[in-house]
């Protein structure tokens, strides 16, 4: 009996670990690259605008017009410290940008003269991310957001759907006050505000110029908005999906192609490639004994194969650190999708920032949103795919 | 039938010990896996079937029976013998530390051949009807299973492909080598081979300052030496470590603690910098510099869950490893990595757009008088100073162990790479400084004569076996600090002093080499930018340079002289700039490496 059991017990796991060589791999659809823009555009996905009408159109509204004098004065306020209590912080410390995003020679500049820039900002503000690349937020006086919440970019989220982590702001102009007024991060109020502008000459003068009733609340909103609408990237993604069959690699292309098909877009979609719905994380989750799902060897088997591992962890809610505790949207674990566009330069990921690598995110993503493992190479096109969404602020010559 | 299993089953053992001799040479997708089956089965076949069998068996014969057979005693005996050196080669291993593992070794292989002979008489009757049915069962439990094989194959195809893929499995942290050989990774850690990328501030600002002169394509020429594991992910630049909102601090943490605790939450995840493997597979490198070296990291042999994480799964491989080290050996040990041309690889650096020689420490070496093989005794290469330890001054060999239980070494090479950078180590391990520094002070003599109202200092290069000083020179401060006081105590002559700001003062006799651009001018810290040599004063190894200094003419003898050979690894100015976006950085500390005082009527 004991003999035979043994025997079992052996066959059971050669033939587990001999399935994935056994079973023939399915031919996957191989796309042209004609095909693949006809299928990203027909679903939705569609390139940022690179002239100024279509711009308009996509983002201008009758209640709050975008004019040259007003993003310019927007941009002011957006990098001015004057918008938080104790003068340390403006909107550029956790959504960092460069004043001029086509210096070239940002690094050096900041290298040489430093003024009042924080060491991470030295390296970082060069990347042009829209984020503070930290774990979480950092506002004034040192405090640090009580559901340990990681800066999202700020880059094309004017035209997503959905903002913030619960996806609680439905419009771009929804965000501004609340991140003025959070304790946590800018601690001011509407009041306190007007009268720190109502001091400032410079700040009276413009004011007038562009809006008729001076400094109120409103339109220091106002103002910001139409800044923030203009931060929208370009990338090679783009110049491929208007037609340059050139600008995304061969690599990059696969990965778009798995993008598409392993079913990364059902959420990640519309011209932000993301922020378009809100969704449940992680949709599946691991917590049994034995994980059906899970594989030996990570490395050949892709959707194909299913087989056992076992899972002794203590239960996790997140399938990583639940740092903050945090639970999205009526704590039902309900989040924003977050905006890929530019995503690999927003490190760390997730809500609470916990994860720090890509390929990292790739596979909790895959695997917990998609049940599926995600073969290294598989992992490796996507990364390209992703770095093809890496691009730089485009700058309108309307608003120079 | 009972007893037909059991010879089954000693002759699984028995062959799949046989196979494991070097004399067969099997291929290594096999050795491992039989390595594995033979151990584990013959546990698992010992604990199930055999000894449960041999009591039944020899209280039933010889208590009850009373039957005297002396081939069964024997046989007892022989296969006690063995269970006790197999149970000592499996929990401690043939490491040739010990002389036990060198005798379980052997009396486990040739008691194996003894007990199959005492087996065969024992059952002289029954022998060769049953001979042929094992025989025949063995043939079908050994059949070449063509699993295992077309997974090698799969890797392969994946890698050696121009080896388009990497991934951070290949790349075997250096965490998991600190298990068994615990002193070097002790020294590796908080030397500069293993600071060299994402814990290095220096290089940080550099490769971010080059991705921003020469286009972000550029970092990769930085990191085909600096961090080769990135550049076998493609990835575009080196990241450092995050922890919540801080970054670990990189620059005082001993025994990269930092790295350790990374591995054990995320055991997957690529090490930067120069890890273990990243030297110790190399399989061909070429004198030329600029990261030309073939590593070979897919086409590994390993043994049975030599990369695995779980606890119990890295006692399994550590046990497999130790049992029979040979291949782990091979592996990772080459003859290639005693010789200069292996260091040349990297400490030979060109740029890649026009040629021209920024460090050419290899080529320096090949022209000293160190570099003489025909004459063995005064031959020294790279590793006969940088990779043997230092003590009181003195070069003095390391001797012990250099892997747990290993074979007692007479030179255990060193791996603080003891060389300039005495001070980014320092900061983290006084040890990996004094090895540094001591090194340092072997390098150069001074000498003082005055003739005629003019000084006379002769600086010669005695013991580096390349200009001093080398590497990226033009950050590297080799200078005379002089004091000359007359018979009233008075300063006559003073240079080399340091002024306010830590900038050594204008005029003093610096040994360096400075780059110019296109237009002759200083290139500063784009040193890839350099086109013309503007100045060159470094010390060839075994020469002697003499500085001329005129004194003023009516001095007052006796003259006190008073000569130090100074040394710093970065100028203060390079230094202000990392501070910037690394705030914590202290200033690097002014080395003396001789120091000479005289007096002359």
């Amino acid at each position: 009996m004991l003999r035979l059991s043994l025997l079992a017990i052996v066959i059971i796991v050669v033939w587990i670990e001999i399935l994935p060589y056994l079973i023939p791999k399915k031919p996957k659809n191989f796309y042209s690259d004609d095909d693949l823009r006809e299928i990203a555009l027909s679903r939705g996905m569609h390139p940022i605008p690179k002239d100024y009408a279509k711009f308009l159109q996509l983002l201008d509204s009758k209640e709050n017009p975008i004019t040259k004098e007003k993003v310019a004065l927007g941009k002011q306020l957006f990098f001015d410290t004057l918008l938080s209590k104790d003068n340390t912080i403006s909107c550029a410390s956790c959504h960092m940008l460069g004043k001029n995003p086509h210096n070239k020679n940002q690094f050096l500049d900041d290298i040489s003269h430093p003024q009042e820039k924080t060491s991470c900002m030295i390296c970082h503000i060069k990347d042009e991310s829209g984020t503070d690349r930290l774990s979480t937020a950092i506002g004034v006086e040192g405090a640090i957001a009580p559901n340990h919440l990681n800066t999202p970019t700020i880059l094309n989220s004017a035209l997503a759907k959905y903002r913030m982590w619960d996806g609680s702001a439905k419009t771009s102009m929804d965000v501004i006050a609340p991140m003025i007024h959070d304790k946590y991060k800018m601690n001011l109020s509407s009041k306190e505000l007007q009268e720190k502008l109502k001091k400032n000459i410079y700040y009276v003068q413009e004011f007038k110029k562009v809006f008729a009733d001076g400094i109120t609340f409103k339109n220091v909103e106002k103002a910001i908005d139409t800044y923030q609408k203009t931060l929208l990237t370009r990338s090679a993604y783009d110049r491929f999906l208007e037609g340059d069959n050139s600008a995304m690699s061969a690599e990059a292309k696969r990965g778009f192609k798995d993008f598409i098909q392993l079913g990364c877009k059902g959420c990640h979609t519309g011209i932000t490639v993301g922020g378009q719905t809100i969704q449940k994380f992680p949709v599946r989750n691991y917590n049994h004994i034995i994980d059906v799902t899970g594989i030996f060897s990570r490395e050949y088997i892709g959707r194909d194969v299913a087989a056992f591992n076992f899972n002794f962890k203590q239960y996790r809610r997140y399938p990583f650190e639940n740092k903050g505790g945090y639970l999205g949207k009526d704590n039902k674990q309900l989040f924003r999708v977050p905006i890929l566009r530019n995503v690999t330069k927003t490190s760390p990921y997730f809500h609470n920032g916990a994860v720090f690598d890509l390929r990292e995110a790739i596979h909790i993503m895959g695997k917990y949103q998609l049940s599926m493992e995600l073969t290294e190479i598989q992992i490796d096109e996507i990364v390209a795919f992703l770095k093809s969404l890496e691009g730089n602020v485009v700058e309108y010559k309307e608003l120079k | 039938m009972k007893i037909f299993f059991i010879n089954l089953d000693i002759f699984f053992m028995f062959i799949s010990g046989i196979l494991l001799m070097n004399y067969f040479a099997i291929p290594w997708s096999y050795f491992r896996t039989i390595e594995f089956l033979h151990i584990f089965g013959s546990i698992a076949i010992m604990i199930l079937f055999i000894l449960p069998f041999l009591y039944t068996h020899m209280y039933e014969s010889m208590l009850r029976m009373k039957h005297q057979s002396a081939s069964g005693l024997l046989f007892g005996l022989i296969l006690l013998l063995i269970l006790i050196s197999g149970t000592y080669l499996f929990l401690v291993g043939n490491r040739g530390g010990d002389i036990f593992g060198v005798l379980s070794y052997y009396i486990h292989l040739y008691g194996s051949f003894a007990l199959v002979l005492l087996l065969g008489i024992h059952l002289k009757k029954h022998f060769f009807s049953r001979f042929a049915v094992v025989t025949i069962s063995l043939f079908i439990l050994f059949l070449p299973s063509n699993s295992y094989a077309k997974q090698e194959k799969l890797v392969n195809i994946a890698f050696t492909d121009g080896a388009k893929y990497h991934h951070s499995v290949d790349w075997t942290n250096s965490v998991t080598c600190k298990a068994c050989h615990p002193k070097i990774f002790k020294q590796w850690a908080d030397s500069n081979h293993r600071h060299l990328a994402d814990s290095n501030p220096y290089y940080m600002v550099l490769e971010n300052l080059a991705g921003m002169d020469k286009g972000k394509e550029f970092r990769q020429w930085c990191m085909g030496c600096h961090n080769p594991s990135a550049v076998s992910m493609h990835q575009e630049r080196t990241t450092h470590f995050m922890q919540d909102n801080i970054m670990p601090e990189p620059l005082f943490t001993k025994g990269s603690q930092n790295l350790i605790n990374e591995y054990k939450k995320n055991p997957n995840r690529l090490e930067q910098g120069v890890s273990c493997i990243a030297c110790h597979r190399i399989v061909k490198a070429k004198p030329i510099g600029n990261s030309s070296y073939t590593l070979n990291l897919s086409k590994r042999k390993k043994y049975f869950y030599e990369d695995s994480h779980t606890d119990m799964k890295v006692w399994i491989s550590q046990k497999l490893i130790n049992a029979n080290p040979q291949v782990h050996k091979n592996e990772y040990m080459q003859p290639l990595y005693k010789k200069s041309e292996y260091c040349a690889s990297c400490h030979n650096e060109f740029l890649p757009h026009s040629g021209k020689k920024v460090v050419s420490t290899y080529e320096q070496w090949k022209k000293s008088p160190y570099n003489d093989p025909k004459h063995p005794n005064e031959h020294k290469d790279c590793i006969d100073c940088h990779m043997t330890n230092l003590r009181n001054g003195k070069f003095s060999p390391l001797q012990g162990h250099s892997t747990l239980g290993g074979k007692n070494k007479k030179d255990i090479k060193v791996h603080y790479f003891a060389g300039g950078n005495y001070f980014l180590s320092g900061l983290k391990n006084t040890e990996n400084e004094s090895q540094s520094l001591q090194l340092l002070k072997t390098s150069a003599k001074l000498d003082v004569t005055i003739d005629k109202n003019i000084l006379y200092v002769g600086v010669k290069n005695v013991g580096a076996g390349h200009k001093l000083p080398t590497g990226a020179a033009d950050f590297r401060e080799l200078w005379l600090d002089i004091t000359v006081k007359d018979s009233n105590e008075k300063i006559v002559f003073s240079s080399g002093k340091l002024n306010k700001g830590g900038d050594i003062q204008k005029n003093s006799v610096i040994f360096n080499k400075v780059f110019g651009d296109k237009d002759g001018k200083p290139v500063g810290l784009f040193f890839w930018r350099y086109v013309k040599l503007l100045k060159d004063t470094r010390i060839p190894a075994g020469k002697r340079v003499v500085e001329k200094i005129p004194l003023q003419k009516d001095v007052q003898y006796p003259l006190h002289v008073n000569i130090k050979l100074n040394f710093r690894i970065y100028p203060q100015w390079v230094t202000n700039i990392v501070k910037v976006a690394y705030p914590q950085l202290p200033n690097p500390p002014v080395i003396t490496i001789e120091h000479l005082e005289k007096s002359f009527e």
